[in-house]
């Protein structure tokens, strides 16, 4: 039993620093630069999502956009907390954790609170909470590798999980970030255009109602800007609900089947 | 072949035992159970009323809690800030993750207790309430922890008797080694283990005095205290290594159990005079 | 326990479905009895296994397990420590196993389930007594530098037998574990060689190729059910809540045993049954290292 970790040994990681500085391909004002993964600016990342990931859980998805992986298990609704008061409404409680080995230098894995918050606030808008009320659906996420926007993959996971567990919802809720660099709006960032942005604007977006559940913005914008970005975002998860849509469609007819 | 001990035991020996009942006052049921310098104490409370969650509520609940002879879990908590405030802020996350490390070792021995003693309590007579076992460790030989497991399991099984806790038999635990060489030794001291390649843990129920024809305790041709109730190793070593050292194991434990009925039959009668 | 007769008379009429939920345990038995689990598997073999090396991108080494709907993540990421005195040409493996709040209805934030502590110290104590790893293999430069590798196992899915998918993915993960090159930089350190300065730069290179450990002989897993005289290998959750009894032997591929695992309950084990559990282990051991082979040769052919 040699070597047991943690007794006062420190360990780093032998990967390089991020260099300093702003490389040459995020220039201000040079438009020709292309994303390190090759992609237009306006283009997403391929996504594979899949309902029915964990079996012991009443719904589950799992997403994978370009190297962001996730996985979302919905329990409930379930009885909430002894200590939780009264309520005519059901509760929604959402929790977010990384895994160790997620980010490129190892971590302890522990709940991300704000990202666990910023979910709850997502999804709150629209799930029907009437429809369980005095009990509680929860809503895990793991992180299983950071790729970027892992925010908005996985708001879009936990609906699809949702939607799995048969909680009823006004609509799916798809979402998408973009990060602005220089002058150009980069849309579904990976890890490395997010750590040289400018700015970000995440929506989160129920299609059918024409719904806006959440919006986030940070940096500095113009008006035009804004909008522009805004509208980026909103066809893109337009188009992002109508995968889900049929993913969705294709779990309940092959288990018909 | 033979192999010499530090203390001059015989392989087959056991260091000298000792066990006390009702040490403690407010205890419902207490013991303290010695084996050379280790010594264990053991007490018992309830049953009291209700389950922990996700408990089975049709039998009684057993919760264990192990108290390590260096006082709290975190006990390594002082070196680690002062090493922290001299050192760097790095250092927050090690500290955080040492402290994470103490409470597993601690965790797993009050499991495998109490697995143990949810297979000797009869557990369908008291539904729906739960018994305390706080097992505190008082001297320590054993290098490790670890090997006071048998130790707790003899203590906490005398302090259940204590406790009038109805059971269906008792539990003797057992620890053998493996040495390089092959060769088996009981019960090793703290200089002993250290030079050993494996080691196991056994529990086994005792004989029991009863009235029933001799075919109904049996259990596929094998007298029923000759079956394992727990059994954990560490280290490695050959399948046939292991089941002589469960052999070696079982003979020992009958003169194990000889004592602790030895130790408890007497207070019993007592208690009862006294009732009378 | 209850009412043996009451059930046995109300089997004839109650529907399958009532009489599985109303009375499990008479449920089961009635199947045991004609050697067949409800699954459909006969009581000795265990469920659908697969692995999937090399699942995260961002760690070293890493692999999905999954036995039956059981899933195991594991994955490796390698840092750099610097040894202790006493082992200066040693590394290190740091072993911890999560069941992550998305695994189980059991498990909630913050009340990690009573099981991971158990786990987590059997397989450390498994890799480490198995000698799988050569730890002198993680060696960089004597007493100044050496690895330390963190190996996390997290259970996406709990169905049952955790250790045993747990162990497999872990396992996997080494297999598929690619030490970075390294060299070591002006200030002592050593960092990553990267593919575009490779060659170039003339550093001390301490590790120049990306590169495999050997792995010696591997432990493999089976976790067995006692109920009565019947062994059921590798057990679903359901089978778990309802026959307590488990016993769980791990043996390495050159057949030493490296753990017998049997916490209490109910059943007794006799000599008998333990060898008969160590017997359906042995057979598992082989399944296991086939399986493990096909996938690292799959994986090789990818790459190609």
């Amino acid at each position: 039993m040699a070597g047991r970790p943690g007794t006062n040994q420190t360990s780093y990681s032998p990967s390089l620093k991020t260099q300093k500085g702003r490389p040459p391909i995020f220039k201000d004002g040079d438009t020709d630069w292309v994303r390190p993964d090759g992609r237009g600016f306006h283009q997403c990342r391929p996504a594979f999502i899949r309902t029915g990931a964990v079996n012991a859980a009443s719904g589950s998805a799992y997403a994978e956009f370009g190297n962001t992986k996730v996985i979302v298990s919905v329990f409930g609704p379930r009885e909430s907390k002894k200590a939780m008061m009264y309520s005519d409404i059901g509760r929604l409680n959402c929790n977010v954790s990384y895994t160790t080995f997620a980010t490129p230098v190892r971590s302890q894995g522990s709940d991300h609170k704000e990202f666990s918050s910023m979910l709850h606030k997502a999804l709150e808008g629209a799930v029907i909470l009437e429809t369980f009320p005095k009990t509680t659906v929860d809503v895990f996420a793991l992180v299983l590798e950071s790729g970027g926007s892992d925010l908005p993959v996985v708001i879009s996971c936990a609906s699809l999980a949702l939607a799995d567990a048969g909680i009823l919802m006004y609509d799916l809720v798809a979402s998408v970030s973009l990060s602005c660099l220089g002058k150009n709006l980069v849309i579904d960032p990976i890890l490395e255009e997010e750590s040289y942005q400018d700015g970000s604007l995440m929506v989160t977006f129920m299609p059918s109602r024409y719904e806006v559940t959440q919006l986030t913005v940070t940096g500095e914008w113009s008006t035009p800007k804004i909008n522009e970005g805004m509208q980026l975002c909103l066809d893109a998860c337009s188009k992002l609900a109508k995968i889900m849509r049929s993913c969705l469609k294709e779990a309940t007819t092959t288990s018909q089947e | 072949m033979e192999i010499d001990r530090v203390d001059g035991r015989t392989a087959n020996q056991l260091r000298p035992l000792a066990c006390s009942r009702s040490v403690l006052n407010r205890a419902h049921g207490s013991a303290s159970w010695s084996q050379g310098d280790t010594k264990v104490l053991a007490g018992v409370y309830g049953p009291k009323a209700g389950t922990k969650k996700n408990e089975n509520p049709e039998k009684t609940c057993i919760e264990v809690i192990w108290k390590p002879c260096t006082g709290q879990i975190g006990g390594t908590i002082k070196p680690l800030v002062a090493l922290f405030l001299t050192n760097k802020f790095d250092g927050i996350w090690d500290i955080i993750f040492t402290l994470k490390l103490k409470g597993n070792p601690e965790k797993e021995y009050e499991m495998i207790v109490k697995r143990t003693l949810q297979s000797i309590c009869i557990l369908t007579i008291h539904p729906n309430t739960t018994i305390s076992v706080i097992v505190q460790v008082v001297s320590d030989d054993g290098s490790v922890s670890f090997m006071l497991l048998p130790c707790a399991i003899n203590a906490a099984c005398a302090a259940l008797v204590d406790a009038g806790i109805p059971l269906k038999h008792l539990a003797v635990a057992i620890c053998c080694c493996l040495a390089e060489s092959g060769y088996v030794i009981l019960d090793p001291t703290k200089l002993e283990e250290q030079k050993m390649k494996a080691f196991t843990y056994l529990v086994f129920p005792n004989s029991i005095l009863s009235g029933l024809t001799e075919g109904s305790l049996k259990m596929e041709g094998e007298p029923m205290e000759h079956a394992i109730i727990t059994s954990v190793t560490r280290g490695a070593m050959s399948v046939d290594d292991y089941l002589h050292c469960l052999e070696r194991g079982r003979a020992a434990s009958a003169k194990m159990s000889a004592f602790l009925r030895r130790s408890l039959q007497p207070q019993v009668s007592t208690d009862s005079s006294k009732a009378g | 326990m209850g009412l043996p007769d009451a059930s046995g008379d109300l089997s004839l009429e109650m529907e399958v479905d009532a009489f599985r939920r109303l009375f499990p345990l008479r449920f089961y038995e009635r199947h045991l009895a004609e050697s067949i689990r409800p699954d459909g598997r006969p009581l000795g073999s265990a469920r659908e296994t697969s692995i999937a090396p090399g699942a995260v991108a961002s760690a070293d080494g890493s692999a999905l397990a999954k036995i039956g709907s059981t899933t195991m993540l594991a994955a490796i990421k390698m840092e750099v420590m610097t040894p202790t005195i006493e082992l200066p040409d040693e590394g290190c493996i740091a072993v911890d196993f999560h069941m992550p709040p998305i695994c189980s209805p059991i498990v909630r934030p913050g009340r990690p389930s009573e099981a991971v502590p158990v786990v987590s110290t059997t397989l450390s104590d498994s890799i480490s007594s198995s000698g799988m790893i050569n730890l002198k293999e993680l060696s960089l430069v004597s007493g100044k530098a050496a690895w330390m590798a963190y190996l996390d196992i997290y259970c996406l899915d709990a169905d049952g037998a955790p250790f045993d998918a747990a162990l497999l993915s872990a396992v996997a993960a080494c297999s598929h574990l690619q030490i970075p090159a390294v060299s070591l930089n002006d200030d002592g350190k050593i960092v990553v060689v990267s593919e575009e300065d490779g060659g170039k730069l003339d550093k001390e290179h301490v590790n120049r190729e990306k590169r495999k450990l050997t792995l010696r002989s591997i432990p493999f897993s089976l976790t067995c059910i006692l109920h009565k005289n019947y062994i059921l290998a590798d057990p679903t959750a359901q089978e778990e809540s309802i026959m307590e009894t488990v016993v769980t032997v791990v043996l390495d591929s050159s057949s030493h045993l490296i753990s017998l695992y049997k916490p209490g309950r109910a059943v007794l084990a006799s000599t008998s049954a333990v060898q008969d559990c160590i017997a359906l282990t042995r057979q598992r051991v082989r399944e296991l290292l086939k399986i493990l082979d096909e996938a690292n040769s799959s994986m090789e052919v990818d790459k190609v």
